[in-house]
């Protein structure tokens, strides 16, 4: 029996959100370096792929969209909350063991990187997408994609240690 | 060592740091983003229909209104556990059926009738029109995701009443509920906020039409630690 699309949604939603839902969280986590705060973008993210689901489930990659569409949030948030006054100490957000969890110069790197930049390195290396996907998604040329790359792992490059490095640190 | 090579050093330094986050999961269940996808989509159709309306009458985003002091508040509320029935003055509390319980708010006259009754219904509940949490609650620190299993902003009902409604079951162990009112400077803030003075995360729910004569004013829901004294338990 065909099933209408309408019935379809919901369940095929499910199916994602249950599939690709701890990645995606992983991966803003990576990006943002505070839980409560990735929890919250990628709650946000999968609420607007609920209420646009029959758009984004026709997207080439949608987790990429979930993604993205939580670090672009992230990036709106963080506009605006430059205009608040200081939080309170009720409001601060990450307990040490998380800090912890996601602490280290390559992920504090990845967090300094220029936007296009990260978002690259996520789309190509975290979400393990090729480049002409990571165009698409973009909507840049893959040259310009690899130009971003070759530029970002440059300088990731440089936060990780070397066996050479490690053998003089001891 | 070129490109690739670089590129795959690079790529497996970030799958490892990724690996160490095995232990964070998405904890938001799947009804809750489908709560608040609803909920939003409702937001967008109310926005829709009253907008031609809000812009007429100057006041768009007023949540609720507090009744002008010395008013009689009385009767105000109903208990949870009985018929929804009767139409009250003020606000009414009803238990649903799968526990949910159900605040109308349409003057948030009678806070300490209002807080009593939530609590006679087993939820540690302060409510307030301070403005702000008060001397003897703190808030408790929360996710927009946690804020959303707990409160379930409903539509706003056909009268205008401000609705709210309260999964006690999502609270966390030793937090309580704390809604207030407070003067409607930000009014126009309808949705999640941080940072903002004292308010730790709070939300404007849905708001009512704007009642003559009474001042204008937001309706406010937070986490609170649960005390005897903030939230009775």
């Amino acid at each position: 029996m065909r099933v209408r699309g309408m019935e379809r949604g919901p369940r095929e939603f499910a199916e994602f959100y249950e599939s690709t839902r701890d990645d995606c969280l992983r991966i803003v986590l990576l990006n943002v370096g505070d839980r409560h705060l990735a929890d919250d973008l990628v709650a946000e993210a999968y609420t607007r792929a609920w209420i646009s689901w029959l758009k984004v489930r026709e997207l080439e990659v949608p987790r990429a969209w979930v993604v993205r569409t939580a670090l672009n949030t992230h990036v709106s948030w963080w506009r605006r909350r430059r205009r608040e006054v200081a939080l309170g100490e009720h409001d601060t957000a990450m307990p040490a063991e998380q800090d912890a969890l996601v602490s280290g110069d390559l992920v504090a790197v990845l967090r300094r990187l220029p936007a296009r930049q990260r978002e690259v390195v996520t789309l190509r290396l975290l979400l393990d997408l090729d480049t002409e996907t990571t165009a698409r998604i973009l909507r840049i040329a893959p040259g310009t994609v690899g130009a971003h790359l070759h530029k970002a792992v440059a300088t990731l490059r440089a936060a990780i240690p070397t066996h050479d490095s490690q053998e003089i640190s001891k | 060592m070129n490109d690739n090579d670089t590129v795959a050093v690079v790529r497996d330094s970030l799958a490892a740091a990724k690996d160490s986050l095995a232990e964070v999961r998405m904890d938001t269940p799947l009804d809750a983003i489908a709560r608040n996808g609803r909920a939003r989509r409702r937001r967008h159709r109310l926005t829709g229909v009253t907008g031609a309306m809000a812009v007429m009458a100057g006041a768009a985003l007023a949540a609720t209104t507090l009744a002008p002091s010395g008013q009689s508040s009385s009767p105000s509320g109903r208990g949870a556990g009985h018929a929804p029935a009767e139409r009250l003055a003020a606000w009414t509390v009803n238990r649903q059926a799968n526990g949910d319980i159900k605040v109308n708010v349409r003057q948030l006259s009678d806070p300490s009738g209002l807080q009593s009754t939530l609590r006679a219904d087993g939820v540690p509940a302060s409510v307030t029109v301070l403005g702000h949490p008060g001397p003897s609650c703190r808030p408790y620190p929360m996710s927009q995701a946690m804020f959303a299993s707990v409160y379930l902003a409903d539509k706003p009902a056909a009268s205008g009443d401000t609705v709210l409604i309260i999964n006690p079951s999502a609270l966390p162990s030793g937090v309580g509920v704390q809604i207030g009112a407070t003067a409607g400077r930000d009014a126009g803030g309808a949705g999640l906020h941080r940072g903002d003075e004292n308010q730790a995360v709070h939300h404007a729910v849905h708001q009512p039409a704007r009642q003559a004569g009474a001042h204008n004013s937001v309706l406010r829901a937070v986490l609170v630690y649960a005390s005897q004294q903030c939230t009775g338990s």
